[in-house]
């Protein structure tokens, strides 16, 4: 679990170089990236809950993200985007086309639309993050002011 | 802090707010983020009544003594010039710089490339090596993964240059991904989609979903529902350019374990 974190910060950080992120920023990146995944990780061994996952990951993504944006006074995006992309259901979208491919029309579906809900719940739990988040971190300075 | 522009710097500094929205925009933001630092710009320096307008394709920025817009063709994803530009904007916040130091430093801020363009490869070919990793494919299978990525962005970068539709080039680029893996496959190696799906990875949207889903938090709906389009027009050209060769080795006779 600890190597699929790692691997998770990795990909992260790797993602964040092409993305031209760089020095803090992208460790930063990475950490959220490794901390996401090792959150999440362990739900997927919960019976029936395919998607809380993915929704748990992306939400964690997104909070962390806010909190970074805050801290470093840079655009959220930068720690969002590739920390994002280790969630993305790849594996499901390549299992549709291969099953649609061979004519095995129920199983492309299954894949499918279960890519696409997985795909909805990291959209939701990015939202949510976001529109939680920012406003709980905006309201803090003003008090003190 | 604002005292007020004179009266013939107006167009001038409307440019510099247009040109760092619109390399914003152009660099993968949200929508929000180019219309606040606008206004940012505007008000440092102290032109008045400014309306900024922007769209998934165009702005607009509108004074009483003037209207500067900009058309918003070719997007990328480079998160380089998005910090730079966020950096000037609360750089002149602070203290308003001279204009002419201003527009220096926006023109370096468009054309920052933290690496090399040649080292998109190398990057490519470790997030590719990584995911397959995480994906839980044996050892051995990070190297064609790798191969796969870094091939992939390799082709990508080569067409960007040719001024090809992205879409095209995606869909070329997720064609050449595909090879890799399924050299592994003809080798008879189990593991050949996660080699494949590692390589493919490198081309997905993130941006474009990332951003899609934090404008239509903010209400920019316009912008997310473009954004949402071009995404899912991405990926539809991906999963084509995948599914042709794939297709070909299926129909020869090929098999995927």
């Amino acid at each position: 679990m600890i190597r699929a974190a790692l691997l998770s910060g990795i990909t992260a950080i790797a993602f964040g170089l092409l993305y031209q992120v760089s020095g803090w920023t992208l460790v930063l990146a990475g950490l959220i990236g490794m901390i996401a995944w090792w959150v999440q990780a362990p739900l997927a061994h919960l019976s029936g809950a395919t998607l809380l996952g993915d929704f748990v990951g992306a939400f964690l993504v997104g909070a962390l993200a806010e909190v970074a944006a805050k801290v470093r006074q840079e655009p959220a995006i930068m720690f969002v985007v590739p920390a994002i992309i280790v969630f993305v259901p790849g594996e499901l979208a390549y299992k549709s086309m291969v099953a649609f491919l061979q004519n095995r029309f129920m199983a492309g579906l299954e894949a499918g639309l279960t890519a696409a809900l997985a795909a909805g719940a990291i959209a939701i739990g990015l939202a949510l993050a976001t529109a939680l988040v920012r406003p709980l971190l905006r309201s803090r300075p003003k008090e003190r002011e | 802090m604002a005292n007020d522009c004179a009266p013939s710097l107006v167009p001038r500094v409307l440019r510099v707010i247009a040109d760092a929205g619109s390399a914003l925009l152009a660099s993968g933001a949200e929508v929000a983020r180019v219309e606040d630092t606008m206004q940012r710009l505007a008000q440092a320096y102290g032109v008045q009544a400014v309306e900024v307008v922007v769209l998934p394709t165009a702005l607009f920025v509108n004074a009483p003594e003037g209207t500067v817009m900009r058309r918003i063709q070719r997007r990328s994803v480079n998160l380089a010039v998005v910090a730079a530009i966020n950096q000037l904007s609360r750089d002149v916040s602070a203290s308003p710089l001279p204009l002419p130091d201003v527009e220096a430093r926006l023109d370096a801020a468009r054309r920052t490339h933290r690496y090399r363009p040649g080292t998109d490869g190398l990057f490519a070919a470790l997030a590719a090596a990584a995911l397959s990793q995480l994906f839980g494919a044996p050892w051995l299978d990070a190297i064609p993964a790798a191969v796969a990525g870094g091939l992939t962005a390799w082709v990508r970068q080569q067409l960007k240059v040719t001024g090809l539709a992205n879409s095209v080039s995606d869909m070329i680029a997720a064609m050449v991904a595909v090879l890799p893996a399924l050299v592994v496959a003809m080798v008879g190696k189990a593991g050949a989609g996660t080699v494949l799906v590692s390589g493919i990875m490198v081309l997905t949207p993130g941006l474009l979903i990332t951003t899609a889903v934090r404008d239509g938090i903010q209400g920019d709906l316009l912008s997310s529902a473009a954004r949402m389009l071009e995404a899912l027009i991405s990926a539809g050209a991906i999963a084509a350019g995948a599914s042709l060769p794939l297709y070909l080795y299926l129909a020869l006779g090929g098999h995927l374990r």
